[in-house]
């Protein structure tokens, strides 16, 4: 046993250490590891760059009066107000944290249900497979803003509903990659080893199928994420969302709305009112895309060199 | 069409039934997540018919078990009662259909732009490999698939219609609306461009593409990402590949070579992306409808989600997996057209 | 450049090939000064483990080497006609193209990886036969419509389809013909013609490649017929325009037995009709005897032995080819097979890089590299156990 497991370790580190590599050598991936990580440290950071007021919701954005019209940045209000005052700073600044909140449940919840129906179903083939994938079939099947609506829908508006949303529609794919793993892993020559000297099924899944499974999961989350969040915000901006004046980047932008004419001198004079949250959207939708490209295009060869 | 693809076809068709069954079952299983008074007005064509609910409950089976529910539900689907649309005051079905043309116009423009810019530049971004020219494709496609649909449509609006007074949202400006409506105009299809063309009424059709330039903009400008991506790394794959090595090594050219032999090869998962990406379109650009206040089937359903009109988000979910089924069969059917190993599974 | 000669019945002669795959693990040296010589009318056989570097020496003869490859050093010289001979490597795209398909072709050890496999195949040898014999190939059209106006059938299509081949006889990229050809239905008349001539052509070609049933194979699908009859079409596209060379890469490996004896007669029975030399690149021994009449022996990017076939077989010199022949599975005598493995191309090991299983290793054989050198007439060894003095 011991030295089967020292035999799949050394490659599985000397194969992390040469996707760091890879990682390294590409500016693009570069940018995409730096925009995440910076938006990462705007989350972690939050209460620190925009502290909340004492006994609110901190999500909630606080606003200083209930005038419609958005004023300009100044320095009480560095990004400015938008519609019904609410500081834009602060909205986009919690709005990350909300946003790696939704990505990082509606990806971690997706996965942990993948991998229990995708190993069931890869695992054990036969009827149970059968029956999972025919589910997971009609799920993928069906577009995924349009699902998440009408669950949206029955649930109620808001963020969670659009978090439980996320996860009904996300897991089948998660479920179809893991599956795919098993079938791939389980017919390769070790697993017959490792079963012919009576290791415990659990053992085996643990063991050996999910750890070289990771890879192609860490490629596919992380470029899930990137959708997820837009798709939530879409819903947000359709108005499924939360309510108004809470931090959430596709609130925010559908608050804009109405001033894209701006003032009879100054068409842009509103500028800031839908281009900041909606950079911060995209900025960190895109960080997260490239690392994601970046993953894929280094472990397509990897995979294929198997 | 040889017998190989006629069997094909048939066998295909065959399947179209148990999908559309699983389909509907997932509808309806959503529906259950109402309470029984909201699942009622998914039964109600006339707002006058709803006298009493209990009433309803009754002659729709409602309290009774799964299988009979869904069967009930399933007949009355079929013969064209989706129920009435409280934020549109119309039964669902007919908001579906007038609505369908302002969609479908959006869809014809966009989706060409979007198949064969994403094929052409997914093409030329494989064949010229780690050039200046890949890395800018593929930078572009990156930003393309980035970019929040609804964030795009209101930057281009700030622009063009809050900056340059051009391109403003809706399908036709107000002039034309009214003439459009005016027993002058005669309607055949809905879709105003066309209609413009029969009545051989430029002004209008001008003024309808007038309209279409910022959607169809922002659509292909968000899809084209992932054309070109399929595209490309399709196109790389068929590159390494043994055929293509034997190709060249009988002498032909590498012109023919990559257009003939590679890209024929290479296209076939873009189909199959291309016709559910239409079909994606088709069931509704909903955010960028509603962006544009374009007024199809998208910005319908949007809005009767917003305002929580449950018999129309469903009837358009429905209307959406009907699309999406017709679309993966027209797919599967090409896909077996093009390539003919496909046709033995 | 005129100081590449080749001897008279020399057909080709790779001298000194290196090249180097650039891969993100490292530089792998996959082919090390590799020297042979093929003679006109014979057949060359290449013998050598997978990973040896025939295959990618077969592909650099046609300047198809695989990326991330790159021919470091080296020539191939080619003997076109009677007096031309020229250095493949030194040519340019254009210049390649008349000789790939036409004067050297390949066939692949994958039968259905070498086909394309959403065309037919009576298209793909159309392809092949229209990219180097157009112009016969429109002649025969033309001649052929004039006998049927001569007899008296006319159709509609041909007074166009005689106006065009003319034209494509005179001038390709003539604009009017190009406008034409552009329209689908014109297009379609014209090459209506022309595909009939060539249904004709090929399956008269199918015929002599002993194809059974050519009328129903050229409308077959690659996926649609068995592997041996993938492989005939694959030898009747490269025989097509009638090569001097003929370059097999396993072509047989992985077909069964009997139908690898079928093949293996027909390369033969059509050398000998079309008088083309055969490079013939396998790992079986068994399958060098029956068909070479040199062989060239490989090892880990190296030509290590060359001779006449007999005497591989009864005097084999270099200890890596005494090996492999002792290795052949013999009933009755137990399973013998070479110490050692195959050699990490990214670091070879230094001097000769079979010394670290060679029985007969010497102290000269971990620094040195030993060159090809003649020991009898016919009979070329790279080795320190043999030669004089410079070398021993």
């Amino acid at each position: 046993m011991k030295t089967s497991m020292e035999l799949k370790e050394s490659p599985r580190i000397k194969e992390f250490k040469f996707i760091l590599k890879r990682i390294r050598d590409n500016p693009l991936s570069i940018a995409g590891l730096v925009l995440v990580t910076l938006f990462g440290i705007i989350a972690l950071m939050a209460p620190i760059l925009a502290p909340p007021i004492e006994g609110r919701d901190p999500y909630v954005i606080p606003r200083s009066g209930y005038y419609p019209e958005p004023q300009p940045p100044s320095p009480e209000h560095p990004f400015g107000t938008t519609e019904g005052q609410y500081d834009l700073y602060y909205g986009v600044i919690w709005g990350t944290r909300a946003a790696y909140r939704i990505g990082v449940l509606v990806v971690g919840v997706s996965v942990i249900i993948g991998i229990l129906v995708g190993s069931l179903a890869g695992y054990y083939k036969g009827v149970i497979d059968e029956i999972l994938m025919r589910l997971t079939d009609i799920l993928l099947a069906f577009p995924g803003l349009i699902l998440a609506m009408a669950l949206v829908v029955a649930f109620g508006p808001g963020l969670d509903s659009i978090t439980l949303a996320l996860i009904l529609v996300g897991w089948p794919g998660y479920a179809r990659l893991v599956r795919g793993e098993f079938l791939r892993i389980s017919a390769e020559d070790f697993v017959e080893a490792a079963k012919s000297i009576g290791c415990s099924d659990l053992r085996i899944i643990m063991r050996h199928i999910l750890p070289n499974a990771i890879f192609s999961l860490l490629v596919y989350a992380s470029l899930d994420i990137g959708s997820i969040i837009l798709v939530a915000a879409a819903l947000s901006f359709l108005g499924l969302g939360p309510p108004e004046g809470y931090a959430d980047w596709g609130q925010l932008i559908s608050l804009s709305r109405n001033w894209i004419t701006g003032t009879a001198n100054n068409p842009f004079a509103y500028w800031h009112v839908y281009t900041i949250p909606g950079i911060f959207l995209f900025l960190f939708v895109m960080g997260w895309n490239l690392l994601g490209d970046a993953f894929r295009d280094v472990l397509d060869p990897m995979l294929r060199r198997r | 069409m040889s017998v190989s693809l006629r069997v094909y076809v048939a066998r295909r068709l065959l399947l179209l039934i148990p999908t559309l069954i699983g389909m509907t079952l997932l509808i309806f299983a959503i529906t259950q997540l109402f309470d029984p008074i909201e699942r009622a007005s998914l039964y109600v064509t006339d707002p006058r018919q709803a006298r009493s609910v209990q009433d309803i409950i009754e002659k729709y089976g409602l309290d009774k078990p799964f299988y009979i529910q869904y069967f009930n539900w399933l007949m009355q689907m079929l013969s064209g009662n989706l129920g009435w649309s409280q934020s549109l005051h119309m039964r669902v079905l007919d908001a579906i259909i007038t609505r369908f043309p302002a969609t479908a116009e959006l869809v014809i423009f966009s989706v060409p732009l979007i198949i064969l810019g994403g094929i052409f530049l997914g093409k030329i971004s494989a064949v010229k490999r780690n050039t200046v020219i890949d890395h800018a494709c593929r930078v572009m496609a990156i930003i393309g698939w980035s970019l929040p649909s609804f964030w795009l449509g209101i930057m281009l609006l700030a622009i063009f219609y809050g900056g340059l007074s051009i391109f403003p949202p809706g399908r036709l400006s107000v002039w034309a609306e009214n003439l459009v409506r005016s027993g002058e105009f005669k309607t055949y299809t809905g879709l105003y461009t066309v209609d413009a063309i029969i009545n051989l009424n430029w002004p209008v059709f001008i003024d309808a593409i007038y309209h279409l330039i910022l959607p169809v903009i922002t659509l292909t400008t968000i899809n084209i990402a992932l054309i070109m991506r399929v595209m490309r790394s399709s196109m790389l794959e068929q590159l390494g590949r043994m055929y293509i090595t034997a190709a060249k090594a009988r002498g032909l050219d590498s012109k023919t070579v990559i257009n003939k032999h590679a890209t024929r090869n290479a296209l076939i998962p873009v189909v199959t992306l291309s016709g559910l990406l239409t079909a994606g379109m088709l069931s509704g650009a909903v955010i960028t409808e509603t962006v544009f206040e374009f007024k199809g089937v998208g910005y319908f359903a949007a809005r009767a989600a917003v305002q929580l009109d449950i018999p129309a988000v469903i009837g358009f979910a429905l209307f959406a997996g009907i699309l999406f089924v017709i679309a993966n069969l027209i797919v599967d059917i090409l896909y077996a057209y093009i390539d003919p190993r496909i046709r033995l599974r | 450049m005129n100081s590449d000669i080749l001897e008279v019945n020399e057909q080709l002669k790779v001298e000194d090939l290196t090249i180097r795959f650039y891969t993100y693990e490292g530089i792998v040296k996959a082919v090390e000064k590799a020297s042979l010589h093929l003679r006109r009318g014979e057949t060359l056989g290449i013998v050598g483990e997978t990973g040896s570097g025939k295959s990618v020496t077969a592909l650099t003869i046609l300047a198809l080497t695989p990326p991330p490859g790159r021919v470091e050093k080296g020539k191939i010289l080619f003997r076109r006609n009677e007096n031309s001979v020229i250095n493949i490597l030194s040519l340019n795209e254009l210049q390649l193209l008349r000789i790939r398909g036409r004067e050297i072709s390949m066939i692949f050890q994958e039968p259905n990886a070498a086909l394309n496999p959403v065309f037919r195949v009576g298209n793909q040898i159309s392809e092949a036969i229209l990219s180097h014999r157009k112009e016969e190939i429109v002649k025969k059209a033309i001649t052929t419509i004039e006998r049927e106006l001569e007899e008296g059938r006319v159709s509609i299509c041909s007074k166009l389809q005689l106006w065009a081949y003319n034209k494509m006889l005179e001038n390709e990229k003539n604009l009017m013909l190009r406008i034409i050809q552009s329209v689908p239905i014109l297009r379609g008349y014209i090459k209506k013609k022309l595909n009939q001539v060539l249904r004709e052509e090929i399956i008269a070609l199918l015929k002599l490649m002993e194809i059974p049933d050519p009328e129903r194979i050229f409308d077959a699908y690659p996926h649609e017929l068995s592997g041996g009859m993938q492989q005939r079409i694959v030898i009747a596209i490269a025989l097509a325009c009638s090569p001097t060379i003929l370059i097999a890469d396993e072509p047989t490996t992985n077909l069964d037995v009997t139908v690898q004896a079928q093949i293996l007669d027909l390369i033969n029975r059509l050398k000998e009709k079309f008088g083309t030399s055969v490079i013939y690149i396998t790992h079986d021994m068994g399958v060098i005897a029956e068909i070479s009449q040199r062989v060239a022996v490989m090892y880990a990017g190296s030509i290590v032995e060359v001779a006449p076939v007999k005497e591989i077989f009864k005097q084999p010199l270099h200890p890596y080819t005494k090996a492999l022949l002792e290795s052949i599975p013999r009933p009755g005598s137990p399973l013998k097979s070479i110490p050692g493995s195959v050699p990490n191309l990214i670091n070879p090991p230094a001097g000769c890089r079979f010394h670290p299983r060679c029985p007969y290793v010497m102290d000269k054989c971990r620094s040195v590299v030993p060159e090809l050198i003649q020991v009898s007439r016919d009979h070329y060894v790279a080795c320190f156990l043999y030669g004089d003095g410079e070398n021993g």
